[in-house]
């Protein structure tokens, strides 16, 4: 059985809250990164039990996505110079994330 | 004077000085014996008693924090949730959201079985620092006389010389009949003891593995679930507030905009505090005494003192992280 990497999805979401009162974004970009960092708070509480199958192809994808926004989000300079992109590439996470949960063998 | 021991009884008595000289012999051991076996009871009573009633009352503490803390989560989640429709007017309270999703209104985010399943396991755990406490207290002198009847059958047998002599050739015996009694007491006691520790050894073995597992998954639980789950909804509040109060802030007064950051002190505070990961501390500082019970326990007779001791170090500072760490526990719990 594999799981969601829930400790870079959890320092996703952290990243997320904390350009959400970042000075050198916009405030409806601030606004974005709250809703989205809502949305993965949400995914995580319901991933962090989750469990699938062996090489479920769907959570390995995810589980490098993870890895990608969380290092593109960590790396502030290069995250608010591209501000849009970044929302993007979040809204691409919730969205698979969201979709792993009807894959999951069960919930612990 | 003429002799009040007639010839026959004379010689019944030279006959029967040998068997005097035995109870005597014994009896004068039984004198020597005395404060060794005060020593070595008081010893005894002493050993585990002691460390044992902490355990116990240090497990109750902190089940009592980490239940606490296991029952409040989905409260916690709610008050979350609220928050963020509150700091957002054009946010409605729903049960289900848009998407289909249940929001902590409409659903637990924490199943309230598992949740259950959680607190029955820390209970299986203060019961069994209960039982070692029940075990550690056992009531040894109503138990005594059986315990003498095994260990003690000289001591019995000399109690009964001294009743038999009481009453009869040797007025003086009666002297003796309660010293003897309460050194075969005190022995009888001692036996109780080694008992007594057998039965806690063999409890704490029997136990530990278990708790052991308990305890691992808690801490894991903790460290791998509730520890996310916190930190993550402190900094949600935390950057929800702060969206709040910077929206808001040309419209409030002084007085608002205080109290307004007095919030957002209190929820910084809260999830700087949620980085410490004090709960997961909390099982570890337990995990960390039971640890030193079982080597305590296990231990020869040689090495007893010096684990004992480190019982004692490892409950002490179980007791000094379970008042910083409760406080920080509570300060998770909504």
């Amino acid at each position: 059985m594999i799981k969601v990497d829930t400790t870079t999805l959890s320092t996703v979401v952290n990243q997320c809250f904390a350009y959400a009162t970042d000075g050198r974004v916009s405030p409806d970009q601030q606004n974005t990164f709250l809703a989205e960092g809502k949305r993965l708070r949400g995914l995580l509480m319901n991933l962090s039990s989750a469990q699938f199958d062996d090489g479920t192809q769907a959570v390995l994808d995810a589980n490098k996505q993870l890895t990608d926004v969380n290092g593109e989000l960590s790396n502030s300079a290069a995250a608010i110079a591209n501000t849009a992109r970044t929302l993007s590439d979040i809204a691409s996470l919730v969205g698979n994330l969201d979709g792993l949960l009807n894959v999951a063998t069960k919930f612990i | 004077m003429p002799s009040l021991v007639s010839p026959i009884e004379e010689a019944q008595l030279t006959i029967s000085r040998p068997r005097a000289n035995t109870w005597w012999q014994q009896m004068r051991m039984g004198v020597l014996l005395f404060p060794c076996v005060l020593l070595f009871s008081g010893c005894a009573a002493s050993r585990y008693s002691a460390p044992v009633a902490s355990f116990r009352d240090k497990t109750h503490q902190t089940i009592g924090v980490l239940s606490e803390f296991y029952s409040s989560r989905n409260s916690y989640e709610i008050d979350l949730y609220l928050q963020g429709i509150a700091v957002d007017a054009s946010l409605p309270v729903q049960t289900i959201d848009a998407s289909g999703a249940a929001t902590p209104l409409g659903r637990p985010v924490f199943s309230p079985t598992s949740i259950k399943a959680r607190l029955d396991a820390l209970n299986l755990v203060g019961a069994y620092a209960g039982r070692l406490y029940d075990l550690a207290n056992t009531d040894a002198p109503t138990k005594f006389q059986s315990a003498a009847s095994v260990l003690g059958q000289n001591l019995s047998k000399l109690d009964k010389t001294f009743q038999t002599l009481q009453g009869a050739a040797d007025p003086s015996a009666n002297k003796y009949v309660g010293p003897i009694s309460s050194l075969a007491g005190t022995i009888g006691q001692m036996y109780l003891e080694q008992k007594r520790d057998d039965l806690l050894k063999k409890a704490i073995n029997d136990g530990a593995p278990q708790v052991d597992v308990i305890l691992a998954q808690v801490r894991d639980d903790m460290d791998h679930i509730f520890s996310q789950e916190v930190i993550t909804g402190s900094n949600e509040r935390l950057a929800l507030l702060i969206t709040a109060y910077n929206k808001d802030r040309a419209k409030l007064a002084y007085e608002q905009r205080t109290a307004r950051l007095a919030e957002v002190r209190a929820t910084a505070n809260e999830a700087a505090a949620s980085v410490g990961s004090a709960p997961s501390n909390l099982v570890s500082s337990m995990m960390d005494a039971h640890k030193a019970l079982v080597q305590a326990a296990s231990s020869t007779a040689k090495n007893k003192p010096i684990n004992l001791q480190g019982l004692n170090t490892a409950l002490e500072e179980w007791t000094t992280q379970i008042q910083t760490l409760s406080a920080q526990v509570r300060l998770l719990t909504h």
